[in-house]
């Protein structure tokens, strides 16, 4: 498909990145040359010097064809009147980054005059996401399927827990009955495995389980590592994440405290949330965080502006024993240098909001096809796990698991037939109108037809 | 340095290079010669490039590797491209060969071969057909066919194709190079029939039209397009040089049908008014030469040849006054439009030196005024503007020094100047010694090498090569 970005920033980039390797065709619009050059040498797109909001930069990079334009520059009302603009000259979907807290309220009821057909806001999402991991603290990670009603949830294997050593098919016994399945392991050399009975869990392993929430409560309690939600949170760094996250904390009954060095920022956040304790000062010096007695707290996020600050605070905060830290990161490269040293909860806004756009284009390329509901990039972005929706398009209805050929690295880790979540085994079938959550190791996944391994449909190919 | 990955880029542009040959070797069946040349060096090419391309590597690509990949690709294919010459027996030693070659494939033209005609058809085709490979490049082929070389085959386009700044006339790269290979190839197309109604005979034709089309300028015949007498087929061979000397990409832009933006570019405007100043002049200086039309003619064919970096001939223009001789060598200099497929220095460089100049004596008369250089109303930045600077500096050094080491040679200094002066600008021709009736046989294996490179060296653009042969580049760190 043909792609407009305008904005080549951090997420721009990685849109590119991601949608150039997927084979679209992708324009970047930028302002900044040297960041055009960066773009268009390591990457395979075409960019275009300009301002995305005005007709002639849109007209040279061919907005008249688009299929898609994502206006992700920094300003806000720039991403609106590109989208305006490009929705007039004739691109078919649009898609605008509006970060500010102001406008989030009235987009709803704008989207449509402004010919903004879908609005992002990558603040907001990074802060439901934080804001999942402190309802229930022992994952790492956590994603929602089918309206919540399905979790996926990442931890580390420890030394003590039972699970080591021993393939899982032996270890089924001992959490029988609860409706729960393994549905991928990244090693900690970077490896993803898409788990089989034959899988044997190393101390250091990231597992991801899915399933009912009920359900995965009750296996962290077996494995003795169940915590209570949060209830009280310190979080460094006032940004718009910070504001978002209070609000949906206080709704769910934590105590939030935020310490944030600007005295300006300060004062706007307290006049919007009331309820909440600001601090001014600087989140990065300790002598500060004791003063404010950060020990006491469940739970320590740090979302300042600078990533390498966050990881730092946060082995801070670790090392002081609170037992849930969540840092911001967007660069992928520190993940693993948190994770080796303990820090599992690495949260990218970045990441998040390119799995939210790349399950719309997914969407668009196969709108013929099975419905995609739902797209996250786990394990560092080596694996997804996607919801879909089975309609007649699906081919193999009605054929029991265990005589359908999957393609490698596929793995269907639950079923919802008629409100009924089932963990499938080899009888269980697919039929039409049941919802399907995939895990998947490689990305060509557009449509559930695409798993089969009799499947030509190649990427790209079907519109 | 990523040699591993340098290798299978490599590997893979042999492999598309062994199966170009099957064309040749098609076409001496078909007039019945012996295919033994190419049945030798095919199982060879095939071996080297089978096992260059299966070297397993990480795609890690930067501007280095796509540098040091294009330059030694360039040499390992006009080396193996001059073997069908080597086992043909017509040229004397392997030298020959490679200067034949790789005169083929950078498009210039010139020639070891006092005497061409004899040569096997099969040979002769070759000999156009890298003209045609080499002129919109090798390694872009290879992009176009072979997709999957990793992800940043810019690197790549950027090393081999011509001109200042290069971008993309689409957001892929593989498929940008398929549309400049589909105008490349329809409008050789449409020449090869042009020239056959205008009264070539078909296979003439056809090789003809890859040596326009590269801009190369191998003929068939000992005195070139004078050979077949006809003005119809010089006036026809005019109008294709020039065209094959005009930036594709505004093709590209009339296939869009953005006419109006093509015939703003400042660069075909430069390069029309050059073309038609100077064939006026010399068609001035010539008058008395020849009689009214033909004048006109020939100075018209004698610009387009050499500006566009062809070096075919429909005359001995040696022989004409000081004053044309002389402006046809400056024409050698500045070639074709960016984003053709013809060589030296290009006229959008020129004409942004031109402009630096204007500003820098602005400059100096008002030293506060900030001035930006444009190019079809856009500012060229400085870095670009840095390296077109750079380049014309590095062009005349090199050609300097070229010329000094081809003086050992002991030919007159207009003979050498104008061999260097035409091998690094890819034309073919030069003056004296080396005129459009005379061939490049009489110099020294050594100098045919130092000639060799200057021909990589000018196709290339410089860099690539003085990449290769930098000691930095070979460090693993």
């Amino acid at each position: 498909m043909n792609i407009i970005i305008v904005g080549e920033g951090k997420v721009g980039y990685t849109l590119a990145e991601h949608l150039s390797r997927e084979n679209h065709d992708v324009t970047i619009i930028d302002t900044n040359d040297a960041a055009l050059r960066r773009a268009s040498e390591l990457l395979d797109v075409m960019g275009v010097k300009g301002n995305g909001a005005s007709i002639a930069t849109l007209r040279e990079a061919g907005v008249e064809a688009a299929d898609i334009l994502i206006a992700v520059t920094g300003m806000d009302e720039v991403n609106m009147v590109c989208c305006l603009t490009a929705k007039r000259l004739g691109a078919k979907y649009t898609i605008a980054r509006v970060r500010n807290v102001e406008y989030a309220k009235d987009m709803a009821a704008l989207k449509g005059e402004l010919g903004i057909d879908l609005v992002i806001n990558p603040e907001n999402a990074t802060a439901l996401e934080i804001s999942q991991l402190l309802r229930f603290p022992t994952a790492a990670n956590l994603e929602t399927f089918y309206r919540g009603r399905v979790e996926m949830i990442s931890f580390r294997v420890r030394q003590d827990d039972f699970l080591v050593g021993q393939p899982l098919s032996e270890q089924s016994k001992k959490f029988q009955g609860l409706p729960l399945l393994f549905c991928a392991a990244e090693r900690e050399d970077g490896e993803v495995i898409i788990p089989d009975g034959s899988f044997v869990p190393k101390v250091g392993d990231r597992l991801y389980l899915i399933g009912q929430p009920g359900g995965l409560g009750s296996f962290f309690r077996l494995l003795g590592r169940y915590t209570q939600k949060s209830r009280t949170v310190m979080i460094v760094g006032g940004g718009r994440i910070a504001h978002y996250l209070t609000v949906m904390l206080e709704k769910l009954g934590m105590k939030v405290k935020i310490i944030e060095q600007d005295m300006e920022r300060c004062r706007q956040l307290s006049e919007a949330l009331p309820k909440a304790a600001i601090i001014c000062g600087d989140g990065t010096d300790h002598e500060l965080l004791e003063e404010e007695n950060v020990t006491a707290y469940d739970a320590f996020v740090a979302l300042t502006d600078r990533d390498e600050d966050n990881l730092i605070i946060s082995l801070y905060a670790l090392q002081q024993g609170i037992s849930k830290v969540i840092a911001k990161s967007n660069r992928q490269n520190y993940t693993g240098i948190a994770r080796a040293a303990g820090l599992d909860s690495v949260v990218s806004p970045k990441l998040i909001t390119a799995g939210q756009i790349l399950q719309v284009v997914r969407g668009m390329q196969n709108s013929k096809g099975s419905v995609m509901n739902a797209l996250y990039k786990i394990a560092d972005g080596n694996a997804e796990a996607m919801e879909f929706l089975v309609n007649e398009t699906t081919r193999h209805q009605g054929v029991p698991l265990r005589e359908l050929h999957l393609k490698k690295g596929i793995l269907i880790a639950v079923l919802i037939h008629q409100d009924r979540i089932i963990i499938p085994d080899g009888s269980s079938v697919i039929t039409s109108g049941d919802t399907v959550i995939l895990v998947s190791r490689n990305h060509r996944t557009l449509d559930i037809n695409d798993i089969y391994e009799d499947s030509r449909i190649e990427l790209g190919g079907v519109q | 340095m990523n040699f591993k990955l340098v290798f299978r880029i490599t590997g893979k542009t042999l492999l598309v290079e062994a199966g170009a040959m099957l064309l040749p070797l098609a076409v001496g069946f078909l007039y019945g010669e012996d295919p033994a040349p190419f049945l030798y060096t095919l199982p060879l090419l095939v071996l080297v490039g089978a096992i260059f391309s299966v070297l397993k590597s990480d795609d890690h690509f930067f501007p280095r590797e796509g540098f040091f990949a294009v330059a030694l690709t360039w040499l390992l294919v006009a080396a193996f491209g001059a073997l069908p010459f080597y086992f043909s027996g017509y040229f004397e030693t392997y030298i020959d060969c490679f200067f034949e070659a790789v005169s083929g494939f950078t498009t210039t033209g010139a020639s070891i071969l006092t005497a061409v005609e004899p040569l096997p058809k099969g040979i002769l085709f070759w000999r156009s057909f890298m003209h045609w490979l080499g002129g919109m490049g090798v390694l872009v082929l290879t992009i176009a066919l072979l997709p999957n070389l990793g992800g940043r085959t810019l690197q790549l386009m950027k090393a081999e194709s011509p001109g200042p700044i290069v971008s993309k006339l689409v957001p892929k790269a593989s498929q940008s190079s398929k549309i400049l290979y589909s105008i490349y190839c329809g409008m050789t197309v449409i020449e090869i029939i042009v020239l056959h109604l205008v009264g070539m005979p078909w296979f003439d034709s056809i090789v003809n039209s890859f040596a326009i089309a590269g801009t190369g300028g191998f003929s068939i015949r000992n005195t070139s397009i004078a050979a077949y007498g006809s003005p119809a087929i010089e006036i026809a061979c005019t109008i294709f040089m020039l065209l094959f000397s005009i930036n594709f990409a505004l093709y590209f832009l009339v296939l869009c049908g953005k006419v109006k933006q093509a015939l703003r570019s400042d660069e075909l405007r430069f390069f029309l008014i050059v073309v038609v100043g100077s064939t006026a002049l010399i068609a001035i200086d010539i008058w008395p030469m020849y009689s009214g039309a033909d004048a006109i003619r020939h100075a018209a064919f004698q610009v387009s040849s050499i500006i566009s970096t062809t070096g075919f001939a429909s005359t001995n223009f040696d022989l004409w006054p000081e004053f044309s001789r002389f402006l046809l060598i400056l024409l050698m200099f500045i070639g074709a439009c960016a984003g053709s497929t013809g060589g030296a220095i290009k006229c959008s460089r020129l004409l942004l030196l031109l402009r630096s100049i204007r500003r820098e004596v602005r400059q100096v008369i008002h030293p506060r005024e900030v001035n930006v250089v444009k190019l079809d109303g856009q500012v060229v930045d400085e870095g670009n503007l840095r390296s077109v600077h750079i380049f014309i500096g590095a062009y005349m050094l090199i050609m300097l020094l070229a010329v000094l080491l081809v003086s050992l040679d002991d030919f007159s200094m207009v003979t050498n100047f104008s061999a260097v002066a035409s091998c690094i600008g890819n034309v073919g021709p030069g003056l004296e010694g080396v005129g459009p009736m005379s061939s490049y046989a009489a110099y020294s294996g050594f100098s045919k090498l130092v000639l060799s490179m200057c021909m990589i060296i000018g196709r290339l653009e410089l860099l690539p090569v003085m990449v290769l042969f930098s000691a930095n580049a070979w460090k693993r760190s």
